[in-house]
């Protein structure tokens, strides 16, 4: 049986970084107990024999094709109407190219 | 007398097409209802009030006119606040879309009101359908209508509460994992999850796509089938949608269950069960078994890693999904100074409930370097094995039955910081929910201190005519969908 991952600080921090998340100090102790117990909790499926064929494609990719024909799209107006911040035609973000 | 909350659907649609209720009545009826009712409960995280009137008001200027309406004419439907309507606002239950307006409507939101429905207004979920509880919501928990110290179920029990307290005869929700089927054993209603496909996603706020189904709240059988057959079909906004068509059936076609094979997992029908749940179970299997049927076991042996296996796929997918979230496009944006990164973290950070970063990094745990193969990968297998051992089960028996939950309504408060204890809840809905199956939940009893407790039935794949025909003799043989939880 295999043993289960222990999920330390430096793997969290990873994970919220990945995740695009920020763990306040004060939450990450809760946290690392509760992702731990859920983790451990999983482990069963590890314990899994092997397929002897291997598992087929989601039904997703199964899905039928439909034609590769351009529709009509969206308004501009209504595409910026749900933006946070948006001027010029433009949704706007924090400066990415210096100078 | 009896009054007009307490009718079905179908009661209520035969009564404007036939000119006896007008379609504002009974807007006007269930919105008082919501008015009164709902502050307690809060249910509805918002209603359409003057606009569900407006929409009454065209369906019957339509029946003057001579024009048809459909088989919903005027029925008032709630939906779930994951399903949006071009204009209005779909938080999904959270912050990060609180203002979030759609250019578009979900097509079962579309067909509902193709059909004649006047939708009523929106109800509350768990964050992203991330909860059992409905207690993971920014706006708020809702209260189970039967108990108002206890939750409701989730993460549809916004629709739940609001089915079981009358405000509506029907509410639209979805199920990932069990979203439909356990709030309605909670709150004493019918739960319909149809097969993967039946109903387009096109409009439903995604969460984990390979298990996200549309499905509906209601008080009874019929009106269930009757939702079915007003929303089901392939749509070009959803390419899992099933092309083939939902055949032609009469709910109410069987007299009795006799030539039906019913079986009994016995994974999903003794351990963990609370005891009272154990007992009022026994009941009703002896009620099936006089109703004719054939009760055999069966087993399913994979349903042992069915929660793990259900929550690395769920968490997975929804890490994938929730990316999106950027703070750009649409959405809540955070104050943060510099980099694009930092203001999409600050965004995810500040616009996500706790319930919800908790699922992305676990999510993304298992997508992660070094842990796909073993955790990922092994959920995929995982669910072959477990759809495998529906196939043997299904070929031994027509019909699977379980409880729906294995505990009944819990107080408020009392598993939301045990992550795993909630996952639990899911224990005998996820197994349908990973093979794709049709299942639906209806009352089978009450505990002792009042509480519902739900009967599960889960049929072959796009046997959702068996399925409801079964459940229909269930329920026109006993009175558990009878009594109303408030007046």
């Amino acid at each position: 049986m295999a043993t289960p991952p222990v999920i330390d600080r430096n793997l969290l921090r990873h994970l919220a970084e990945l995740a695009r998340l920020h763990v306040p100090a004060d939450r990450q102790e809760a946290l690392l107990q509760q992702v731990q117990r859920v983790v451990e909790a999983f482990d069963a499926v590890r314990d899994l024999p092997p397929a002897s064929a291997p598992a087929p494609a989601p039904a997703l990719s199964a899905a039928p094709l439909r034609p590769d024909q351009p529709e009509a799209p969206l308004p501009l107006a209504e595409v910026l109407a749900n933006a946070p911040v948006a001027a010029g035609g433009m949704f706007v973000v924090p400066r990415v190219v210096e100078g | 007398m009896t009054a007009l909350w307490q009718l079905s659907a179908r009661q209520l649609a035969r009564l404007v097409q036939s000119g006896e209720v007008s379609a504002r009545e009974l807007a006007r009826t269930f919105l008082d209802r919501v008015d009164r009712l709902d502050p307690a409960l809060r249910a509805f995280v918002d209603h359409r009030g003057e606009r569900a009137l407006a929409d009454a008001d065209a369906v019957d200027a339509a029946l003057a006119r001579g024009e048809p309406v459909g088989p919903l004419a005027g029925v008032p439907v709630a939906w779930k606040d994951n399903l949006v309507r071009r204009g209005e606002v779909t938080s999904a239950g959270s912050r990060m879309l609180a203002s979030y307006r759609s250019p578009f409507t979900a097509t079962a939101l579309q067909r509902l009101e193709a059909a004649g429905a006047v939708l009523l207004g929106r109800t509350n979920m768990d964050e992203f359908g991330m909860g059992s509880s409905t207690e993971n919501s920014a706006h708020g928990p809702t209260r189970n209508p039967w108990q108002p110290d206890c939750v409701p179920g989730g993460s549809s029990g916004g629709s739940a509460a609001a089915v079981a307290a009358d405000l509506c005869p029907l509410a639209v929700g979805s199920d990932t994992g069990g979203s439909v089927r356990q709030p309605a054993a909670l709150c004493g209603v019918v739960g319909l999850k149809p097969s993967y496909g039946r109903v387009s996603r096109s409009g439903l706020i995604a969460y984990a796509s390979s298990l996200d189904c549309v499905g509906v709240l209601a008080r009874t059988v019929d009106d269930a089938a009757l939702w079915l057959r007003c929303t089901a079909g392939s749509d070009p906004g959803d390419p899992t949608s099933a092309a083939e068509a939902l055949p032609e059936f009469a709910v109410e076609a069987r007299p009795d269950l006799r030539g039906l094979r019913i079986g009994l997992p016995w994974e999903l029908n003794g351990p963990g069960l609370a005891d009272e749940i154990e007992a009022v179970l026994a009941d009703a299997r002896a009620q099936l078994r006089t109703l004719g049927a054939e009760l055999v076991e069966c087993s399913l042996p994979h349903v042992s890693v069915a929660v793990p296996t259900y929550y690395l796929l769920a968490m997975a997918e929804a890490a994938s999904n929730l990316a999106r979230y950027d703070g750009v496009r649409y959405g809540f944006r955070g104050a943060a100074s510099g980099s694009c990164e930092a203001m999409t973290t600050a965004s995810r950070s500040s616009g996500f409930g706790a319930e919800v970063q908790r699922r992305l990094l676990l999510g993304t745990f298992a997508l992660s370097c070094g842990y796909q193969d073993e955790y990922y990968g092994k959920a995929t297998q995982a669910r072959e094995r477990l759809r495998e051992d529906f196939r043997r089960a299904f070929a031994g028996c027509d019909l699977l039955v379980s409880p729906t939950s294995p505990v009944p309504a819990f107080p408020l408060g009392s598993r939301i910081d045990d992550p795993l204890a909630m996952y639990l809840c899911d224990a005998l809905t996820v197994p349908a929910s990973l093979a794709g199956l049709p299942a639906l939940s209806q009352p089978c009893g009450r505990t002792a201190a009042g509480l519902p407790v739900g009967l599960q039935w889960m049929a072959p794949p796009r046997r959702e005519d068996l399925l409801l025909q079964a459940a229909h003799v269930f329920e026109r043989h006993t009175d558990h969908h009878l009594p109303r939880a408030l007046p």
